[in-house]
Order: structure tokens, then sequence, then C-alpha cells
């Protein structure tokens, strides 16, 4: 049988081979196990990797940093924050010192800037356009929409949450896909974690709030996209939550 | 007071929209929370300072990633050596990690990625965590393809190793 290099199966499982490459590596996939071994833990490692740093998305931003990208409109003077000489200047700080006196410096601005960094990272942060980005051919979800889609549990939302989550499921693939609408813009949509990413499969336009829970109910086009995908049941309260706290790497969680 | 939105104001609310993801990619390549948000500050200034060298319509966020790369590559040229060895284990402070982190993961992750060489840890920021092809992350590395293919290669053998589980 005919091995191939890493560095082939590794740009497979990251879809990066031509269509005549990548049909001749899917092929010989099916002929041996042990190449489909090697492709898995290219993409079980990817997963992890991308998994693990999923949290930091839905991080509050601290407010030096909210500032500094917007040259602090509350300031007017629009000077960069660094020539105003309130910035740690990065470059030239010992390698050790700043460790231990960063703790207590940032934790405290971090607890007086928690809620506000809440409310700020919803007023500022969230163009809707920045939601949904355009990626090599397809759309991925951005901004509020990834962090609510890594994070948000269908079984603890409010109702009031800019985005909501539907149902969360299986596919026949192994990835794992969640429905979501955006109440604010009337828009719902199916979105399915594929290479540690949140690819957009269809959006669709969402009837207005008829006082329903919107994501409980999500339109025929996701419906249909939903049933055209799922694998077995949509997960309950405890495996969303399981899948959810291993980063929806679709090796974790399974039954 | 804030009815006029001009093209600056556009350019500041997309950074201001990027910031997480400066964040998540500043934890993959720095060793310490501190030094992440030191480097997505940074960066942050110098991207304002040139705003009008970034073409509308182009990815900001591959011309951001750029940006922190060098800043991040001129930051380590400018402590020298002597961080290599003083970083992170003698100071009881696990890199990359802080205190709210529930994420149980990160922290073998994180050491594992700080035993990659810069490099390799770029690419794979870039690649396996930020999600970008293996065109636009050469791009932003200013690097050939196959030069990044090898770098993440290699990244990726070691990480697999250091979280037990080897190819």
């Amino acid at each position: 049988m005919k091995d191939y290099e890493d560095k082939t199966l590794m740009a497979y499982a990251d879809g990066e081979l031509d269509e005549a490459q990548r049909a001749e590596i899917a092929r010989a996939i099916e002929l041996d196990p042990a190449l489909a071994r090697r492709v898995e833990q290219h993409r079980a490692l990817r997963a992890e990797i991308a998994g693990a740093f999923s949290g930091v998305l839905g991080k509050p931003v601290p407010e030096r940093l909210v500032r500094a990208a917007r040259q602090d409109a509350t300031a007017g003077d629009g000077e960069p924050v660094s020539r105003r000489g309130t910035v740690v200047p990065f470059p030239g700080r010992s390698s050790r010192a700043p460790t231990a006196g960063w703790r207590l410096r940032e934790w405290s601005a971090m607890a007086a800037s928690v809620a506000l960094g809440a409310l700020i990272s919803w007023k500022l942060l969230a163009p809707e356009a920045a939601l949904i980005a355009p990626r090599d051919g397809g759309l991925v979800a951005g901004g509020a929409l990834a962090t609510a889609l890594d994070r948000q549990l269908a079984s603890a939302q409010s109702g009031n949450e800019p985005v909501l989550i539907g149902l969360s499921f299986r596919a026949q693939e192994g990835y794992y896909c969640r429905s979501y609408s955006l109440p604010r813009v009337s828009t719902a949509g199916l979105a399915c974690h594929v290479r540690g990413e949140w690819q957009i499969v269809t959006t669709a336009g969402a009837a207005e709030s008829t006082g329903v829970r919107p994501a409980a109910s999500p339109p025929p086009a996701v419906m249909q996209a939903i049933e055209a995908r799922i694998h077995g049941e949509a997960l309950d309260a405890a495996d969303e939550e399981s899948a959810r706290n291993a980063g929806w790497n679709s090796n974790g969680g399974q039954r | 007071m804030m009815s006029r939105t001009t093209p600056a104001d556009e350019f500041r609310a997309q950074l201001a929209a990027l910031l997480p993801r400066l964040r998540r990619f500043a934890r993959v390549i720095a060793r310490n929370v501190a030094d992440a948000d030191d480097l997505v500050q940074v960066s942050v200034e110098k991207a304002l300072v040139r705003a009008e060298q970034w073409r509308p319509g182009s990815k900001l966020d591959s011309w951001m990633f750029g940006i922190m790369k060098n800043a991040w590559i001129d930051d380590r040229r400018a402590r020298g050596r002597r961080a290599e060895v003083a970083l992170p284990e003698d100071t009881g402070e696990h890199p990359a990690v802080s205190p709210d982190d529930s994420n149980t993961n990160l922290w073998a992750v994180s050491e594992a990625l700080n035993q990659l060489p810069e490099e390799q840890r770029l690419a794979v920021a870039l690649v396996l965590v930020e999600g970008m092809s293996y065109k636009e992350a050469a791009a932003v590395l200013e690097i050939p393809i196959g030069t990044l293919t090898s770098r993440l290669a290699r990244g990726r053998t070691a990480l697999a190793t250091a979280l037990g589980d080897p190819p």
C-alpha cells in the first residue's frame, strides 16, 4: 500500500489539498485504517489546540484595550494611549518583575472593569456585520455569534440574549452543529463546528418574535438544514454542557 | 454627539471588534497573559498610527496578525536570550493562563506550545487556532507556503508528543 508523507496527510486533514489529491487520499483512507488513524490524529490535535483557546473569545476585553482600539473616544483628543504615557512600555519591560506586579495591578483593574467590559463588548464591539464573515468561499461565525456558539447553553438562556442558541446536535460526519437566532436582526441559522470554527451552514430570516422563545422554533430553511445533518437526537442539557466544556471537539463527549 | 461616522471611526470600530481574536492570538504566542495583552495593546496602537496603510476591503485580521507578529518578534529581540531562560519555569506562574480559566486543557496545551520554537508557534497559532488557510498564514508570516507547512508539521509532531498522543 502506498505510504503518504505526514505533510500530505496533515494538508488533507486541514482541507488544503486540491480536489485530485483529496480524492486520492480519501480512497486510500478507506483501504488503510492506519492511514485513517493518522489523519484522525491530525484532526484531533487541531481540535484540541483550537478548543483549548476558544474560551478566550468569550472573556471580557480589558478596558485599556478597548480604549486603545477606539483611541479613547471619551478623552476626545484622538491620540494613541502610548503618547499620553499611560501605557506600560511593552518592549522595555524586564522579563520577570512585571509578572507578580501585573497580577495585583491587572486584577484590581479587571475587577473594576469586568461589568463595564461586558457591557462595552456589547455596546461597542458588536457591529452586526462582524458576526458572520466570509472565509474561503464560505461563511464563518465571528464576534459575539462565535462567542455564543462556543459558550452559551440553550438550557441557561434568559431569552434576552442578543444571540439565542436553539438545538445542538452531532452531525453524521461527527462534528457538532448548533442552531441560533439573532432576534435583533431577525435572522436565524445553523452553524457547524468544523476545523475549529463555526461554519455557517445556512442563514434565514426569522419570523418576528411572537413571544415564543424564537430559538425554540427555527425557521423552515434552518429546520431542513438540521434534518439533513442530524445524527440521532439533539443534545440534552447535560450533553450540551459536556460538549461545550470539551470545546465542541468532535472527538469529545461521545457516548 | 457622535452622529457622523468617518472612515477612521469605521476602522476603529472594526479594530475593536477584532480584539477578542487578537487577544486569543496573543495568548497562543506569548508566554503569559500580561505579555499577551501588552502585545495586543502595542499592536493596536501601531495599527492606528498606520491605519492609512490598510487597504479597505482587504482582511483586517490578516493585517493585524502581521503587525502583532512583527511586534512580538521585535520584543523578543529586545529582551534577548535572558528571557528565554528566565521564563516561565522559575516564576511558578503558568504561561498564557489566567486564574479564571476553567478550561483545564488550556494548561496542558499552553505548556506544550511554550516548548515550541517561536516560528512553529506562530504557524500553529494562525492555522490551528485562528483557522487561517496555509496561504493566508504564509502571507501573514511572510514566508513561502512550503516553509509554513514544514513549520506547521514539525510543530504538530512536537505538540502531539508533548500532549501524550505521539503520531
